[in-house]
């Protein structure tokens, strides 16, 4: 029964959006290609613009996501600390101690540099 | 109904001009800027208007033709000492400077009320390459490798990126004459790999600039040092202008081009503005070291570019006007970006000193066989127009480094018509005063 309830509101909020952008739009025509060709100040691209390139931030997000992990595992970690004692902080000191050859790994390839 | 009450809605707004920079016709958007009530926007997609000011070669027809085109309709043309296109004959031409933001008011409120039709389109409806229905499932493409998406071949051509190797494809496209962050009239064809510049082959120079006749009478016989220094001056706040509009620092620019307006304009004007470039951070920009010019290439570029590579050369030093004047020499060591504009600064400061100090002793121009323009010395010949320089300074720096360094460049060649002849716009300091009240 809630399913349902929830389908329906899906559907009248999807179909509301839908709608909304259709009612201005169903008289317009696509706009000519010219218009659509990318703006280059009155010059024109020779090639099509799906290249690869390379996204220079990865190194950055990669190593973000290394902290964060650490992170994560850090919240549980704290609130069974008091109980388990010294064996809690053995065990996050090694799991630390792996996370962090890996930040001096990528500290070695020079990922902190920014480019 | 709702449109109609959208469209009124739209038509009190400002009114989104895209502007085309011709042949002498930068002064009329100078003015412009300052005109509460209308914007200069980057793009064509965000404007109703294309404003024309200022002549095109024919050879740039056909790239003016593709920017009109890639207005949205409704859109409307206006022609400021300018000739419309052949197809465009009844379009709105206007060689009156203090009409132009009342003409622009009028087109745009007429074009939102639906009483002036939608401009033309000149280009005909078709894909830049025929495509549909080509290839194996009809999508123009042909198999894997080498297709041709919506017509255009995908980027094939790999070459070694020049920042650490890495081989993928790279982009290259024809840029100008018309886009905004140029300098007018330059085109270049640019290959890019991400946002790396890998090769910038300049196509087209940029329009020659037209400067006050001052600097011409100062050829013919003496002329008053206050009046050449404030001229030098009023240009350099023209160039600040455009970088800083570059930068994004829009309300600093509008600021310098105030001052550039300013009929009083004064040393004071100039510190305030000196303070808030420094703790807008426009120096920080431009202070990765890029941009630096070799010795050589430095002495060709001329004017600001040479002195902050350390090049002494200005004719006001051989001036006896200006030796009474204590004319000192300033020069920079580094020769990039930021030195560029720390040059820059310092030589308004510089004129503005001297016009003041001049003004006080009524102190004349000696020597009519030369004259220190703004671009640069005009002794026997004239400075030479440099833009090729950029095929080697510009590959290796990305692109936001590209464009605030050729921003920081004044490359363009002279006008053999001063700024008076070609139309250009009186000072009319009036319009600065109006949209500071």
């Amino acid at each position: 029964m809630e399913l349902l309830t929830l389908f329906f509101i899906v559907l009248i909020a999807a179909g509301l959006g839908l709608l909304i952008q259709w009612l201005p739009m169903r008289h317009q025509p696509m706009p000519p290609y010219p218009q659509r060709a990318p703006f280059l100040g009155g010059g024109l691209p020779e090639t099509h613009a799906w290249s690869r390139y390379h996204v220079r931030y990865y190194p950055m997000t990669l190593l973000l996501i290394a902290f964060e992990m650490e992170m994560m595992f850090m919240y549980p970690w704290a609130v069974v600390f008091v109980e388990q004692g010294m064996k809690a902080v053995m065990e996050m000191g090694m799991f630390l101690a792996i996370l962090s050859v890996g930040i001096v790994y990528a500290w070695r390839e020079g990922v902190f540099k920014w480019q | 109904m709702a449109v109609s009450w959208l469209s009124r809605l739209a038509a009190q707004a400002s009114v989104p001009v895209f502007p085309v920079r011709g042949l002498h016709g930068e002064e009329a958007f100078y003015q412009l800027a300052l005109t509460p009530g209308i914007e200069l926007v980057d793009s064509p997609r965000h404007a109703s208007i294309l404003l024309v000011a200022g002549g095109v070669p024919p050879d740039q027809h056909d790239a003016l033709r593709r920017v009109h085109d890639q207005l949205p309709a409704p859109f409307a043309t206006l022609w400021y000492c300018s000739e419309p296109l052949a197809e465009l004959a009844s379009a709105t031409r206007l060689d009156d400077p203090g009409a132009l933001p009342g003409a622009l008011m009028t087109i745009h409120r007429e074009l939102m009320s639906g009483k002036r039709g939608s401009s033309p389109r000149l280009l005909p409806d078709e894909p830049p390459n025929p495509w549909e229905g080509l290839g194996d499932d009809g999508h123009g493409g042909e198999g894997m490798m080498g297709g041709v998406p919506y017509g255009r071949p995908m980027a094939m051509n790999m070459t070694d990126d020049l920042r650490d190797g890495l081989t993928l494809d790279s982009l290259t496209v024809i840029l100008g004459p018309f886009l905004p962050m140029l300098p007018p009239g330059l085109s270049a064809k640019v290959t890019l790999q991400g946002d790396l510049i890998q090769s910038w082959t300049t196509r087209g120079a940029p329009y020659p600039i037209a400067l006050e006749s001052l600097f011409f009478q100062a050829l013919q016989g003496p002329v008053p040092i206050a009046a050449l220094e404030r001229a030098r001056a009023r240009y350099h706040l023209k160039r600040l202008h455009f970088a800083l509009r570059l930068a994004g620092l829009d309300r600093l620019a509008l600021e310098a081009l105030r001052l550039a307006f300013d009929s009083h304009l004064s040393l004071k004007g100039v510190a305030i503005l000196r303070r808030r470039l420094m703790r807008s951070g426009f120096f920080r920009l431009t202070a990765t070291g890029q941009g630096r010019l070799d010795e050589e290439t430095a002495r060709r570029a001329g004017g600001v570019a040479a002195r902050a590579a350390g090049h002494e050369e200005d004719w006001r030093s051989e001036d006896e006007g200006y030796r009474q004047l204590g004319f000192l020499l300033l020069t920079q060591r580094q020769g990039d970006t930021a030195a560029r504009w720390r040059q820059t600064l310092s030589e308004v400061e510089q004129s503005l000193q001297l016009a003041a100090q001049a003004e006080h002793e009524a102190v004349h121009t000696q020597r009519s066989d030369g004259v220190e323009t703004p671009r640069g010395t005009w002794h026997r010949q004239w400075p030479e127009e440099a833009s090729d320089l950029l095929d080697d300074l510009l590959p290796g720096l990305e692109w936001d480094e590209a464009m605030s360094t050729l921003a920081s460049l004044d490359l363009a060649p002279l006008s053999p018509w001063s700024l008076e002849e070609t139309g250009g716009a009186p000072i009319t300091q009036d319009i600065g005063e109006e949209s500071r009240a």
